[in-house]
């Protein structure tokens, strides 16, 4: 009769350990999830409110820390201090911003649309981030000799 | 009985992957080379070519498979599309992984963030966590049955979140940009628009040669366990019918 090796490849885990190691994977799993869905609902929630809607709100708001959507409306101005200053416009509201946080990426310009985080301090809204937004549209950067550049630029 | 383990490579995935090589190095041409770099994002819009693609392939193809090889093992029990199910969502959350960190890498310069909890952005991170978690209870140490019918039960309820990541921009407000390619509207230079269908299909490519892969593999383990099992019942029949109490 041929000879079988019926040794198992592994040795058996004692009992209780592989349930133990069961309930660690699916707690783990489930830990992170929980996580993710408690910065979901806190704040992903709403995202951001529109410059109109966070003026309309601004008593209700306080100085709780939100974030606010519109478009660059002024030339943005940098003082001694390093804090930068500009306005931004929503359904044909307008809100100053002063930016105290880091700078933001090199998309950020006049026109462009911005996300700012940070909370009311008197008539203007200090600004911790300021999130650039980026439309669906891609526009090629040709040379400056090719025919058409700039025509359909979207803002 | 033994089972001859020859590999996972075939006919068909050498021509597979061999395809899949060839659009690879075609993306690396147009995507990082002979596409123009966009008017306000410059460069950075070369992540676009692999981003969007590796997203759109681990979340509608990759996690469709294992909605579909889970719906049909519930049904009928098939060893083959549990295999296929599993095999899929192993390869969909390496490609998810790879769409959020280019993703993170591609926000960092033009949002100026490498992450926020934009509601696209977190629910893509749900069902990437869903589907780990789905990868998880597949390993879990229980009656193999038992074990793929609840993975088969988690692969089904963590594609409804596959619903909610699609349509996350347009239920609520967010950072991330909306459906890019509408085929009613479509605002794209024409040499990054074929750029981007490039990446779409060395994606989709890649995905299938591991699949392929990840698939014979399971198969391969599951015949293995299979045979091992075959030959313990055998041996031990043999020593059945050879059993002499006088030898005791």
């Amino acid at each position: 009769m041929t000879e079988i090796d019926l040794t198992p490849a592994v040795e058996p885990d004692q009992p209780g350990r592989s349930r133990i190691r069961n309930w660690l994977i699916v707690g783990g799993i489930g830990a992170l999830l929980a996580f993710i869905l408690v910065q979901a609902l806190t704040s992903a929630r709403v995202f951001f409110y529109n410059v109109d809607e966070a003026v309309a709100q601004r008593s209700e708001l306080g100085d709780e820390t939100f974030r606010m959507q519109g478009v660059v409306v002024s030339e943005p101005e940098t003082d001694t201090d390093g804090r930068m200053t500009f306005t931004v416009n929503f359904n044909e509201v307008d809100a100053q911003v002063v930016h105290v946080g880091e700078e933001p990426s090199d998309l950020f310009e006049l026109g462009q649309n911005v996300v700012v985080e940070g909370h009311w301090e008197g008539d203007a809204f200090t600004s911790a981030q300021i999130l650039v937004k980026h439309s669906e549209n891609y526009v090629a950067e040709y040379g400056d000799d090719r025919p058409g550049v700039g025509e359909n630029i979207s803002q | 009985m033994k089972t001859e383990v020859v590999g996972t490579g075939s006919r068909g995935t050498r021509i597979v992957g061999s395809i899949a090589l060839v659009l690879t190095a075609l993306l690396l041409l147009f995507g990082l080379v002979l596409s123009p770099p966009e008017i306000s994002q410059g460069d950075a819009v070369r992540l676009f070519y692999i981003h969007v693609p590796s997203a759109v392939v681990s979340l509608y193809i990759a996690f469709g498979v294992t909605l579909v090889g889970s719906v049909i093992y519930l049904k009928n029990g098939s060893v083959f599309w549990d295999l296929i199910a599993g095999a899929a969502a192993e390869v969909g959350v390496l490609f998810l992984g790879f769409a959020l960190i280019t993703g993170m890498l591609w926000g960092r310069p033009t949002w100026g963030t490498y992450w926020t909890w934009d509601p696209r952005i977190t629910s893509t991170a749900i069902s990437f966590v869903l589907f780990l978690g789905y990868l998880a209870v597949r390993r879990l140490d229980l009656d193999p049955v038992a074990r793929s019918r609840r993975a088969a039960v988690l692969g089904i309820i963590s594609f409804f979140n596959v619903i909610i990541v699609r349509f996350s921009v347009q239920i609520w407000r967010s950072l991330h940009q909306g459906t890019t390619l509408n085929p009613a509207d479509t605002q794209m230079d024409n040499s990054m628009l074929f750029s981007f269908f490039l990446g779409m299909l060395a994606m989709v490519a890649t995905f299938a040669w591991l699949l392929m892969h990840r698939f014979r593999l399971a198969w391969i383990e599951h015949q293995l366990e299979e045979d091992r099992l075959a030959t313990a019942i055998a041996a031990r029949r043999g020593e059945a019918s050879t059993f002499n109490p006088g030898t005791i």
